[in-house]
């Protein structure tokens, strides 16, 4: 499908690795990222993140199919409204654009590789070419992603059908200017947990603290 | 006038024989059913093993709405009911309890037996397309290729057991079986072994594939387990019986284990020797015939419960199969072979 | 779209007999609520006659926003709405999102509270496989297995909330190892809730049982002909259709790829123990039926090991009052009994999550209905629906 010594590696790769080592996460990320023409790559947490190119997304796909990793695992989005992206060191005041980060997770199942592929989509233009062709699996996540964030597959058939949402639900509610009603109406009672009031109960509680926030039991 | 007088004593006096066996056969199902699953089943309606417990379903039925579905076609869907359990009670009037205690017994009782028996289908079809849902028509229309597929195998079983008894009416295979003598011996070497022949002398013996047939192809015609696709609740949600509520479902349900009393009771005459029991004189028979009989009916109603909590269903497609390709040919060569064998002897 | 309407036969009835019949697909709406869409999963089927020429699943009436909800909890507190994401093994959805947290904190959880997260998540799988194996044949028809199955899973359950308290929603991992002793008494020093007394030895005797009823169900149902008739080559899923499709677990390894998390990437140490991954050949719904069964006694197996293997110690790492994440966003995911379960946690620091992207198996698994459903008989949809074995909740979220 793609070029052949890639091909080649992923017989190699295949065979031996069960479980990779941190090493081996940044060695690959490299390489994929080589393959696909990233113009970002990082491995935080052992995630590999390959950044790419709107028009490279649906190639970039194939090729890391391709590479051996076959299984479509999901896809969906991140609203960055507030300012810094993660582990990201901030240059200059004007990449702080508001944007969407549309994610795609892919991995073999052979080994544990896997590559979260990466692409920004700005939110004036917010559109990012359909994986159904290369992933038929893509069309429910991508519907979800349209959905929740506004953001248009153009090639996903279904892309204006809503999955979850009843069909007269006008927003996007996963966007953080999409305000939670209940919390609007009746501010969560378990932040009180959170912001530890100074009341003798939580004062005898956070002494005999074991270090957790327990708020959530109910 | 006493014709009339006499015949209606003679139904009401069936029915009042036969109805109430299908309450116990309900009754056995529950409890059967339930030991099956290790559960215990019915254990509070009427104190002792909750034997009242179809009688309390009955009445907790009764009390329900009685529903009609807005676009239900109204005369039809409300008559459905009646003439499936009008199908099966009538098949009670010619089955014979004893020698004489029968309410009728006709020259072509088993005619007779096979023409009455596909009307209750008739009932679910009109049940099935006047309900207005579609799973309730397609429970239907399976229903009607069900009858269709299994009515030929059903006629094809009880013909070669006609022609092993020389005669249609029921009164007279029941009088076959008893004086059947396997190939006509009755003495070997100057010493009498009628009593041998007499005990294999029920047609369940010689006529083992056509009791197969009859009772798999009966099986289909009441619609239980393995071939119950008509009502298969995890795909048709119940079928035909869907939109049914209140004493319209109660008759449905009724109708079907009178149904399948009724096939247990032909099969136990057809092939069990009826009332008939070897070494019991025909004067006691008249008053211990019910008894023999209805003894016979539960050991098949119980085969059919048996079966009924062992098996999955099939497909329909599969069950059109095992009738075309399987029971009809069967039963075509079990005709052939008897008739064979009743020249030859 | 187009409808039969029962009243249009009369006028065919009376139409000259030399009109050709028309037989347009009926539409067949099947669910929210029907026996076996298990929930409220609702498929807009186009039949002709018996066959499904097209499926439209209809989504959603299930859906709790569990991702918008947990961006205002804190993580402890969305701990309590992920183990009711599939709620028939819930404790198997917890440990995948401590775990992620886990590891963006950098926390090392002792090897006790591993073990017994493994035990209780092992325990989940089998209560979760036995509901299959319970359910599938009475899909089919056969109503016994259910009985029996469904008995045996109760002990587990039992066992469950003899230890954790909640038979479906334990809520009993932390972050750090697991929960402490509800109440604690007077005494000062919260400690964390061992195993109850005899657990391990139950568990044990439990697993004999378990075993057991495996094989009765193997009798009952499994070498019955007709289910064999029903199941053998009905809904073939392909490997690679599963693949593009997202498909893991169960029903990806009865389609002959032997792909399991725990093998693979385990958070939990399985490494420890030796066990088979059952894999089918054909990919059809009884592989994956056989494949459950088998995966059911795997897990036993693995019960056993870890009660002989379990070490003592402690049952929580040293955590901060109040967690406060780091920056980073990481992706743990697990096998969970339907198939991967993963949670991508971005942290913007601080005690709330910026956004939480939960995969869950079920979604991708029926995300493939429109596929293997187009063709088959309606019989057919309902065994192979019921062969994917999904939850509801694990689809909506």
């Amino acid at each position: 499908m793609t070029d052949s010594p890639s091909e080649a590696e992923v017989m190699e790769s295949g065979e031996g690795t069960e479980g990779v080592s941190a090493s081996d996460v940044s060695a690959l990320a490299e390489e994929l990222g080589a393959l696909v023409g990233a113009t970002a790559w990082s491995d935080n947490f052992g995630v590999i993140r390959l950044e790419v190119e709107r028009d490279n997304w649906v190639a970039a796909a194939a090729k890391l199919r391709g590479r051996g990793l076959e299984l479509f695992s999901w896809l969906s989005a991140i609203d960055w409204s507030r300012e810094v992206e993660v582990g990201e060191q901030v240059e200059s005041p004007d990449d702080l654009d508001e944007r969407f980060e549309v994610l795609c997770r892919l991995s073999s199942v052979k080994n544990a590789d896997a590559v979260h592929l990466v692409a920004v989509v700005p939110k004036d233009d917010a559109q990012l070419p359909s994986l159904v062709g290369e992933f038929a699996g893509a069309e429910w996540h991508e519907r979800e992603a349209a959905e929740m964030f506004g953001i248009d597959f153009p090639g996903n058939p279904a892309v204006d059908k809503h999955l979850y949402l009843p069909d007269a639900f006008e927003g996007n509610p996963l966007l953080k200017s999409f305000p939670l009603l209940s919390r609007e109406v009746k501010p969560w009672p378990g932040t009180v947990d959170v912001e530890d009031m100074p009341t003798t109960e939580n004062v005898e509680a956070a002494q005999d603290a074991s270090g957790e926030t327990d708020g959530g039991d109910e | 006038m006493n014709f009339w007088l006499e015949l209606l004593i003679k139904v009401g006096l069936a029915l009042a024989i036969m109805l109430p066996v299908a309450l116990v056969v309900i009754f056995g199902e529950l409890k059967i059913s339930a030991h099956m699953q290790s559960r215990v089943g019915p254990y509070f309606a009427g104190g002792r093993w909750g034997w009242a417990q179809p009688l309390a379903d009955g009445l907790k039925f009764m009390q329900k709405e009685d529903l009609v579905p807005a676009d239900a076609d109204d005369r039809v869907y409300k008559l459905a009911p009646y003439i499936v359990l009008m199908g099966t009670l009538a098949l009670y009037v010619v089955i014979p309890i004893g020698p004489d205690a029968v309410a009728r017994d006709l020259d072509l009782g088993v005619f007779y037996v096979l023409a009455v028996s596909s009307l209750s289908t008739l009932g679910v079809l009109m049940a099935g397309w006047s309900s207005a849902n579609k799973y309730s028509l397609i429970g239907g229309l399976r229903a009607a290729a069900q009858l269709i597929a299994y009515e030929l195998p059903l006629v094809l079983a009880v013909i070669a057991v006609a022609v092993q008894a020389g005669s249609l009416s029921l009164n007279d295979i029941v009088n076959a079986q008893a004086s059947f003598h396997l190939f006509g011996v009755e003495s070997i070497l100057g010493r009498d072994v009628t009593w041998i022949s007499s005990l294999i002398s029920p047609f369940m013996i010689l006529q083992i594939v056509g009791l197969v047939i009859f009772l798999v192809a009966s099986l289909a015609e009441l619609s239980r387990i393995p071939f119950d696709m008509p009502i298969a609740e995890s795909e048709l949600t119940m079928g035909y019986l869907t939109e049914y509520s209140g004493l319209r479902f109660t008759m449905f349900f009724l109708g079907e284990y009178a149904g399948l009393v009724s096939m247990a009771a032909i099969a136990a005459t057809l092939f069990m020797g009826g009332y008939s029991f070897p070494g019991v004189s025909e004067d006691v028979l008249n008053f211990l015939g019910p008894v023999i009989l209805l003894s016979k009916v539960m050991f098949i109603a119980f085969v059919f419960i048996w079966l009924r909590w062992t098996f999955p269903r099939l497909r329909e497609d599969q069950l059109q199969t095992i009738a075309w390709k399987w029971l009809i040919p069967a039963g075509l060569i079990n005709i052939v072979a008897t008739a064979i064998f009743k020249v030859a002897f | 779209m187009t409808q039969i309407d029962p009243r249009s036969a009369m006028h065919l009835a009376d139409a000259a007999v030399s009109v050709e019949l028309e037989t347009p697909d009926m539409t067949l709406n099947i669910g929210p609520q029907h026996p076996s869409t298990h929930g409220v999963l609702r498929l807009v089927a186009q039949v002709d006659g018996e066959r499904v020429m097209s499926v439209d699943p209809v989504i959603g009436y299930m859906h709790r926003g569990y991702e918008k909800l947990a961006e205002v909890r804190t993580y402890a507190q969305t701990i309590a709405l992920v183990n009711r994401i599939d709620w028939v093994s819930g404790f198997a959805n917890e440990v995948p999102f401590v775990a992620a947290i886990e590891k963006l904190m950098d926390i090392e959880v002792p090897p006790r509270a591993q073990y017994i997260r493994l035990i209780l998540t092992e325990m989940a799988r089998i209560s979760t496989h036995l509901v299959f194996a319970s359910s599938y044949p009475l899909e089919l028809g056969a109503s016994t297995p259910l009985m029996h199955a469904m008995r045996e899973r109760e002990h587990v359950l039992e066992l469950l909330e003899s230890v954790t308290g909640g038979r479906f929603h334990p809520n009993f991992n932390r972050v750090g190892g697991i929960k402490p002793a509800a109440g604690g008494g007077s005494s000062m020093k919260k400690v964390s809730m061992d195993l109850p007394a005899g657990f391990l030895a139950a568990t044990d005797e439990a697993m004999t049982r378990v075993l057991d009823i495996v094989d009765d169900v193997d009798r009952l149902a499994t070498g019955n002909e007709l289910i064999q008739a029903r199941t053998v080559g009905v809904g073939v899923l392909p490997a690679a259709k599963a693949l593009e499709y997202g498909v893991t677990g169960p029903n990806l390894r009865a389609s002959g790829v032997k792909y399991d998390l725990r093998k693979v990437e385990s958070i939990l140490p399985y490494d420890d123990f030796e066990f088979e991954i059952p894999i089918g050949n054909n990919g059809d719904c009884f592989d994956r039926y056989v494949v459950r069964l088998e995966e059911i006694r795997q897990s036993a197996s693995i019960i056993r090991q870890a009660i002989a293997k379990i070490p003592s110690g402690p049952l929580r790492a040293k955590v901060p009052r109040v967690l406060k994440v780091p920056k980073g966003e990481v992706y743990v995911r697990a096998e969970n009994p339907k198939g991967e379960m993963g949670y991508y946690i971005v942290s913007e620091g601080g005690r709330i999550p910026y956004r939480v992207k939960i995969r869950s198996a079920s979604f991708s698994n029926l995300s493939m209905l429109p596929w293997i459903l187009a063709g088959q008989l309606v019989p057919d949809l309902v065994a192979i629906l019921g062969s994917l074995d999904f939850v509801l909740g694990d689809v909506d979220r």
